[in-house]
């Protein structure tokens, strides 16, 4: 009985030669396709996203400065769940002082606003309040992009804060659903 | 009588609009009902070739369109069937020979005398596509399980889902290749369903004989023991409201297949 099955299982390797190494073609499709899909679907336009990267540099920037020429944003597979991954280079952390500093600025930023608001819209109305169906939760993750990115070759005579170990700190936050 | 208008479409060329709408049609015709079929691919026209009836085309829908000929005088009767009619796409003219407000115009007629008319619609989400779906109040996405025209699907479901006389659509899933899949080559049916979450109409597996077909002008569906003929027989069962189940592609067949299948039973016996 061994011998036979013995046989057998080599037989039958040698006719499905696919099977052990083949689960990645298959579900590398599934994941790309389930990828696009969803920028496909959503409005998430190259220039929502722009807007979008714009803003994560401006929140970001109250806390760490950052190398925003070499900001990314982009959508990943993580598992089942569509991930938007921002990799950003960490130049330096700002200290309390820097912080405190430009979470002022932005508030005054922020009543100014209200104020305009408010002489817009008598009404009041809540209008930018935008909900988005959330049937899948999705994560938010942030991280720097470690140095490979930072250490690229400057040009010559520019001033740089390449600092492989600055750089190299991460931030990293995640959200899940709302 | 009012008959059912159905859009064959698909987004991605080479899928099989084109033998779907041949296939169901005349299978729906076999059934018993009238049928007409209308080739909205201007330019590119195939339906007369694979339904042999290329050498009986003396008028086609530009020239209803344009008042040389009169609709009924365009309609070419299928040489076995009686209940199933064509109405040519034109070969030379160019595309903006025709517009949607005419296509729905020749559904609307059509489906007076008819128990189905059939559109066969071109690649694309344009003037023709638009053109093709105008009359129409259900369709059938075709795709096969490869992710351009998954991802071209998609596409033509979210167009499909913002009109309004769309009453209904359903997905026809073509070229499915059971080995593939097993392999994990080749995304399921389950797979697909899940990514275009569209109802299923049918799953036709890849055949050879569906070249074979073509080649002699004659639908699959009217060859009782091809695999594929059997599938489409069913869509169109499952079109009549009844309720079939989907074939199990999964048996194993070829050389190969059979070697193994004995060493399991072999192997199953010591
Ligand atoms: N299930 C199938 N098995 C094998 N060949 C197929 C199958 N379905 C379609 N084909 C072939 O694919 C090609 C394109 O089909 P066609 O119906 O003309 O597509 P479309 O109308 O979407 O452009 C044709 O050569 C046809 O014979
Ligand atoms: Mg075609």
């Amino acid at each position: 009985m061994g011998l036979l099955s013995d046989i057998y299982n080599t037989v039958a390797k040698f006719f499905r030669p696919q099977e052990e190494q083949g689960d990645a073609s298959k579900s590398v499709a599934t994941n790309r396709l389930k990828l696009v899909l969803m920028q496909d679907r959503t409005n998430l336009t190259p220039k929502i996203l722009e807007q979008m990267r714009g803003e994560l540099i401006d929140l970001l920037s109250r806390y760490v400065e950052l190398d925003k020429e070499l900001l990314e944003l982009n959508f990943e597979q993580e598992g089942n769940q569509v991930a938007l991954m921002l990799s950003i280079p960490v130049i330096r952390a700002k200290d309390e002082e820097e912080i405190e500093a430009a979470l002022k600025a932005e508030a005054e930023k922020l009543e100014q606003k209200a104020e305009n608001m408010e002489e817009a819209l008598p009404e009041g109305e809540n209008s930018d309040i935008c909900e988005e169906d959330s049937s899948d939760e999705q994560d938010m993750v942030c991280e720097s992009s470690g140095s490979d990115n930072t250490a690229m070759s400057t040009p010559e005579g520019m001033t740089s804060n390449n600092n492989q170990e600055e750089s190299q700190k991460e931030i990293q936050f995640e959200e899940q659903g709302s | 009588m009012a008959g059912r208008v159905i859009v064959i479409t698909s987004g991605k060329g080479g899928v099989g609009k084109t033998t779907t709408s041949a296939n169901i049609g005349t299978a729906l015709a076999k059934a018993g009902y009238k049928v007409v079929l209308i080739d909205t691919d201007l330019g590119l026209r195939n339906l007369d070739l694979l339904l042999g009836l290329e050498n009986r085309i003396v008028y086609t829908i530009v020239d209803v369109i344009e008042e040389r000929c009169k609709l009924r005088q365009a309609l070419v009767k299928d040489k076995k069937n009686p209940n199933l009619s064509l109405l040519a796409a034109a070969q030379t003219r160019d595309k903006s020979a025709v517009n949607a407000e005419q296509l729905k115009e020749i559904c609307d007629t059509l489906k007076e005398e008819n128990d189905f008319v059939l559109i066969d619609c071109p690649a694309g989400i344009e003037q023709g596509f638009q053109n093709a779906v105008a009359g129409a109040t259900e369709a059938i996405v075709v795709t096969t399980p490869e992710m351009s025209a998954i991802r071209d699907a998609d596409r033509i479901i979210g167009l499909l889902e913002a009109k309004e006389e769309i009453k209904s659509y359903k997905l026809l899933l073509n070229r499915v290749r059971p080995s593939l899949i097993k392999s994990n080559d080749m995304m399921s049916v389950d797979d697909v369903v899940e990514i275009l979450s569209c109802p299923l109409i049918g799953i036709i597996p890849e055949d050879t004989g569906i070249i074979t077909s073509t080649n002699k002008g004659e639908p699959i569906v009217n060859d009782e023991d091809a695999l594929a003929g059997k599938a489409y027989r069913n869509v169109a069962q499952r079109i009549l409201g009844e309720e079939v189940p989907f074939l199990d592609l999964d048996e194993p067949k070829g050389f190969m297949a059979k070697i193994k299948n004995a060493f399991a039973k072999l192997k199953a016996k010591v």
